[in-house]
C-alpha cells in the first residue's frame, strides 16, 4: 500500500506540499527562537551573517536586498500598478513647443505592462523564497555558534559549490533557462487568453484590455458575430483527436511489425535494410515532406501516372473524384487519408528504431528456457516478446499521442499553400478542415495577429495535453527503475 | 529432407523479398529527390519519374547565389547557429544529468517530477508567448534569439544521459571522494571520460536541432531578408507559388546537399545511442 502511494502523481504533489510545509515550519521556528540578529534579518538580510563574521556574505545579501528594492521602485512600479487596466494612455503625436517637433506622448504599451508585470511577479516570488531561506540560514548559523561548531569562511563557502553543493552550480543555469523560456511564456499565454489582444488592438499604437471569459465563450460557440469560431473549433478539435489516434496507432503497430520483420533470423543483411529505412527519417522533414507534397500535387507526377494507367478515369466513373486530377492533398477526405498515410511513411522507421532497441534488450534467459521447454515460435512471440514490448513501450504510446496532437510539421508542411478550404464558415475563422489546433493557432498568430483566440486555443490544447499527461505521468513514475542498476 | 530445405530457402527468399519491396516503397521519394536534383529542367518534372535530360546545372546554380537562392549563406548561418546551440545544449544536458544522477539533495525528486511534467507539454505551445517575449526584447530576426530558443530549455532532455550516468559504478566515485577529490573533478575527470558514447550522442543530437527545425526559424526570422535565413526557411521559400517553376530542381539539389551531412550525423548518432544503452547495461 505504501509502495503504491509512493508511485502516483498525487503523492508527488503531496511530497512537494510536505516540502513546502516543512520550509515554513523551519521559518517559523527561526523567527520565534532566533536571537536579535536573526530577527533583524527580517529587515536587513545581511544581519545574521554579519554577526557570525561572514562579512562577504553579509555585504552580498545587502547588495541583493538593495537591488530588489531598486528593481521594485525603478522598474516594477512602472508596470504593476497598471495591470488592472493594462494602460489608459493611447499613443498620440503631440507637438512639442520646445523642440518644435511633433513627438509621441508618454503612452502606455499594454503588452509591455503585461509582460513586465509578470516578470516582476516572478522576481518577487524568487526574492521571497530567498528572504525566507535567509532567515532559516541565519538561525542555523546561530545554532552552530551556540554549539561551538566551525562556521565556514567565504572561501570555504565558494569551495562548497564544487563539492557537496556542486548540484547548485550545475543546475542554476539550466533551471533558469527553463523558467524563462518555458514557464514564463506559458503564464503569459494564459494571461493573454483573457484579453482582447488582436489586430485591432495591437500595441504600441493601440491598447488592449481584460475581457474576462469572452474568448472562451466565442470559442465554444457563444456570442453573435464570432459564432464561426465555435463551428470551426469543434471540427478542428475532432480532426485533431482522430489524427492523433490514427497517427499514433498506425505507426506504433507498423513500427513493431517492421522491427520484427527485420530482426527475424531469416533476414539477410539486417544492418543494410535498417540503414535504408533510417535514411527516410534522417533526411530533414522540411525536405522530405515538402517533396512528398509536390509528389502528390494536383499536377504532380503521381497524378500523371494515375491518369496514364486509368485510375483517375476509374475513380471519376464511380464518383469519388469530380476533377480531372486526384486531389490528394487539396480536398477534404482525400487529404485526411493521405496525411495519415504519409505519416506512416515518416513515422514507422522511428518506431522501428525504438522497438528494435527494446527487442535487443529482451531477456534472453526467458527465451532460452521457453525454447528448452519446447514452446513454438508463435507461443514465444505471444507469451514473451509481445507482452514485453507492450510493457516497455506502452506508456510511450500516451506520450506519442500527446506529441501527435501537436504534430505541427507534418500537417503544416504538407498542406500550407496547397490546401484551401471551400467551407466559408471555416474560412471566416481562418481554419481549414485539415488543421490541427496547433497549426490553426500558428496561422492565427503569424498571418492574422489574432493573439487572443490563439492563446485561448493554446490553453485548450494545454488542458487536453494535461489530462493525457497525468495518465502518462502516473505510469512513468511507476516504471521508474532508477536504482535497479546502482 | 531436401524438400524441407527447399521450403526453408523459399521462405527466406520470400521474407527478404518482402523487406526489399517495403524498402523500395520507402525509398521512392528519396530516389525521386536525387533524380530530380540532376534534371536539366528548372521546374517540377510532372510527366516522367526520371528526368528527361540529366545535368548538374542545379548544383552549379546553388553556388552562384541570386536574390532568391543564397544557399552557401544559409548553410553558413545554420552552421553558426548549430554550433552555439550544440555547445550550450550539451553543457546543460550533461550538467542536469550529472546532478540528478550522481548527487543527492532535497529538491532532487521534486525537480525531476517537474521536468517529467514539463517535458510532456510540447514546446510548440509556449511558442507564441516565447515570440512575444523575444519581440519585446528586440530579439526576433536575430540569431541570438534563435539560439536561445533552441538551447535554453534543453536541460529538460536530460533523461537519456542520466540513464547512462546511473550505470557508472558508484564505488568508483566513492573511492575518489574518499581520496579527497572534489565533486567537480569527479564530473570532469572520472565520469565524463567514461561516458564517451552518451557525450557524443548528446553533442550530435543538439547539433542537429537547428538543421531539422522549421517552425521556430520560420517564426523568429520573419523579416523576409533572404541572406539571414536558415537552410530550412530558404528552401521552403523556394517552393513559393510564384517561384516553384523556376526553383523546384534547385530545391531538390539543396535538399540533397543538406541531407547528406545530416543523414551521416544521424546514423552516427544512432550508433552511439545503441552503444550508450547496451554498453551501459554491460557495465552495470
Amino acid at each position: 500500500m505504501a509502495a503504491q502511494e509512493k508511485n502516483s502523481a498525487a503523492s508527488a504533489v503531496g511530497s512537494l506540499g510536505k516540502a513546502i510545509g516543512s520550509f515554513f515550519r523551519d521559518f517559523g521556528t527561526a523567527v520565534v527562537k532566533g536571537d536579535a540578529f536573526v530577527k533583524l534579518s527580517l529587515l536587513w538580510m545581511g544581519a545574521g551573517y554579519a554577526k557570525r563574521k561572514q562579512y562577504v556574505k553579509a555585504v552580498l545579501m545587502t547588495i541583493l536586498e538593495i537591488a530588489i528594492i531598486a528593481f521594485t521602485v525603478k522598474f516594477a512600479m512602472q508596470y504593476v500598478p497598471k495591470i488592472g487596466s493594462l494602460g489608459t494612455v493611447k499613443m498620440e503625436k503631440v507637438f512639442n513647443m520646445k523642440t518644435m517637433k511633433s513627438e509621441f506622448n508618454n503612452y502606455d504599451n499594454s503588452f509591455t505592462i503585461l509582460l513586465f508585470s509578470l516578470f516582476s511577479f516572478v522576481v518577487w516570488l524568487a526574492a521571497a523564497v530567498v528572504w525566507f531561506k535567509n532567515i532559516i540560514n541565519a538561525y542555523v548559523l546561530q545554532k552552530m555558534e551556540e554549539e561551538g561548531q566551525h562556521i565556514n569562511t567565504f572561501r570555504e563557502d565558494l569551495k562548497s559549490l564544487v563539492e557537496e553543493k556542486f548540484h547548485i552550480t550545475l543546475l542554476t543555469l539550466p533551471v533558469l533557462g527553463v523558467v524563462i523560456f518555458t514557464l514564463i511564456p506559458i503564464l503569459l499565454l494564459i494571461f493573454v487568453a483573457f484579453t482582447n489582444y488582436d489586430q485591432q488592438h495591437m500595441p504600441p499604437t493601440e491598447l488592449f484590455s481584460w475581457v474576462g471569459l469572452n474568448n472562451f465563450i466565442s470559442l465554444f460557440g457563444g456570442g453573435g458575430l464570432t459564432t464561426t469560431f465555435g463551428y470551426a473549433f469543434v471540427r478542428v478539435l475532432g480532426w485533431t483527436l482522430v489524427w492523433a489516434f490514427f497517427a499514433t496507432f498506425t505507426t506504433y503497430i507498423g513500427g513493431i511489425l517492421l522491427s520484427l520483420l527485420l530482426n527475424s533470423k531469416k533476414t539477410r543483411w539486417p544492418k543494410m535494410w535498417r540503414t535504408l529505412f533510417i535514411v527516410t527519417i534522417a533526411v530533414p522533414q522540411f525536405v522530405s515532406l515538402l517533396l512528398v507534397r509536390n509528389f502528390f500535387s494536383n499536377g504532380g507526377i503521381v497524378n500523371t501516372i494515375c491518369n496514364t494507367i486509368g485510375l483517375t478515369g476509374f475513380l471519376r466513373s464511380i464518383g469519388l473524384v469530380s476533377t480531372s486530377y486526384i486531389p490528394f492533398l487539396s480536398a477534404p477526405g482525400w487529404a485526411h487519408v493521405m496525411i495519415i498515410l504519409i505519416n506512416i511513411w515518416i513515422g514507422v522507421p522511428y518506431q522501428m528504431l525504438i522497438a528494435t532497441g527494446v527487442l535487443m534488450n529482451l531477456p534472453s534467459d526467458q527465451l532460452e528456457s521457453a525454447r528448452v521447454d519446447g514452446a513454438t515460435k508463435f507461443q514465444i512471440f505471444r507469451k514473451i516478446t509481445m507482452p514485453y514490448l507492450l510493457f516497455v513501450t506502452g506508456p510511450a504510446l500516451i506520450t506519442d499521442f500527446v506529441k501527435n496532437i501537436n504534430n505541427f510539421n507534418v500537417i503544416y508542411l504538407l498542406t500550407q499553400d496547397v490546401y484551401t478550404t471551400t467551407n466559408q464558415a471555416m474560412a471566416n475563422s481562418q481554419a481549414k478542415e485539415v488543421d490541427l489546433l496547433v497549426t490553426w493557432l500558428f496561422r492565427l498568430t503569424q498571418d492574422y495577429y489574432n493573439y487572443k483566440m490563439a492563446s485561448a486555443i493554446g490553453i485548450i490544447v494545454f488542458i487536453i495535453c494535461a489530462v493525457f499527461t497525468l495518465v502518462a505521468f502516473n505510469r512513468m513514475i511507476k516504471g521508474d527503475k532508477e536504482g535497479t542498476y546502482q | 529432407m531436401k524438400k524441407m530445405k527447399d521450403s526453408r530457402t523459399s521462405s527466406i527468399v520470400l521474407h527478404n523479398g518482402l523487406i526489399a519491396v517495403l524498402a523500395l516503397f520507402w525509398l521512392i521519394p528519396i530516389i525521386w529527390l536525387v533524380c530530380t536534383s540532376f534534371s536539366a529542367y528548372s521546374g517540377m518534372n510532372t510527366s516522367t519519374f526520371f528526368p528527361k535530360e540529366w545535368s548538374i546545372v542545379n548544383y552549379q546554380k546553388l553556388f552562384h547565389p541570386d536574390s532568391v537562392s543564397q544557399f552557401p549563406q544559409w548553410f553558413l548561418n545554420t552552421f553558426i547557429i548549430a554550433c552555439f546551440t550544440c555547445v550550450i545544449s550539451t553543457m546543460f544536458v550533461l550538467m542536469v544529468a550529472y546532478a540528478t544522477s550522481m548527487m543527492r539533495f532535497k529538491m532532487r525528486k521534486p525537480l525531476m517530477n517537474m521536468a517529467v511534467i514539463l517535458n510532456l507539454f510540447p514546446g510548440m505551445l509556449a511558442m507564441i508567448a516565447v515570440y512575444f517575449t523575444l519581440k519585446s526584447f528586440n530579439l526576433t530576426n536575430s540569431y541570438v534569439g534563435l539560439i536561445m530558443v533552441y538551447s535554453a530549455s534543453s536541460g529538460l532532455g536530460y533523461l537519456i544521459a542520466k540513464g547512462f550516468f546511473d550505470t557508472v559504478p558508484r564505488a568508483l566515485c566513492e573511492a575518489a571522494r574518499i581520496d579527497g577529490c572534489s565533486e567537480a573533478r569527479i564530473f570532469f575527470q572520472i565520469v565524463l571520460p567514461m561516458s564517451r558514447p552518451i557525450v557524443v550522442y548528446t553533442v550530435i543530437s543538439s547539433f542537429l536541432v537547428p538543421w531539422m527545425d522549421f517552425v521556430y526559424a520560420k517564426m523568429i526570422l520573419n523579416a523576409g531578408i533572404s541572406s539571414k535565413y536558415t537552410v530550412a526557411i530558404g528552401l521552403y521559400k523556394m517552393l513559393d507559388k510564384s517561384l516553384i517553376n523556376s526553383y523546384f530542381t534547385q530545391f531538390c539539389a539543396g535538399g540533397v546537399l543538406v541531407s547528406i551531412p545530416i543523414s551521416i550525423l544521424f546514423m552516427i548518432m544512432q550508433k552511439f545511442y545503441v552503444e550508450g544503452i547496451t554498453g551501459g547495461a554491460v557495465k552495470g
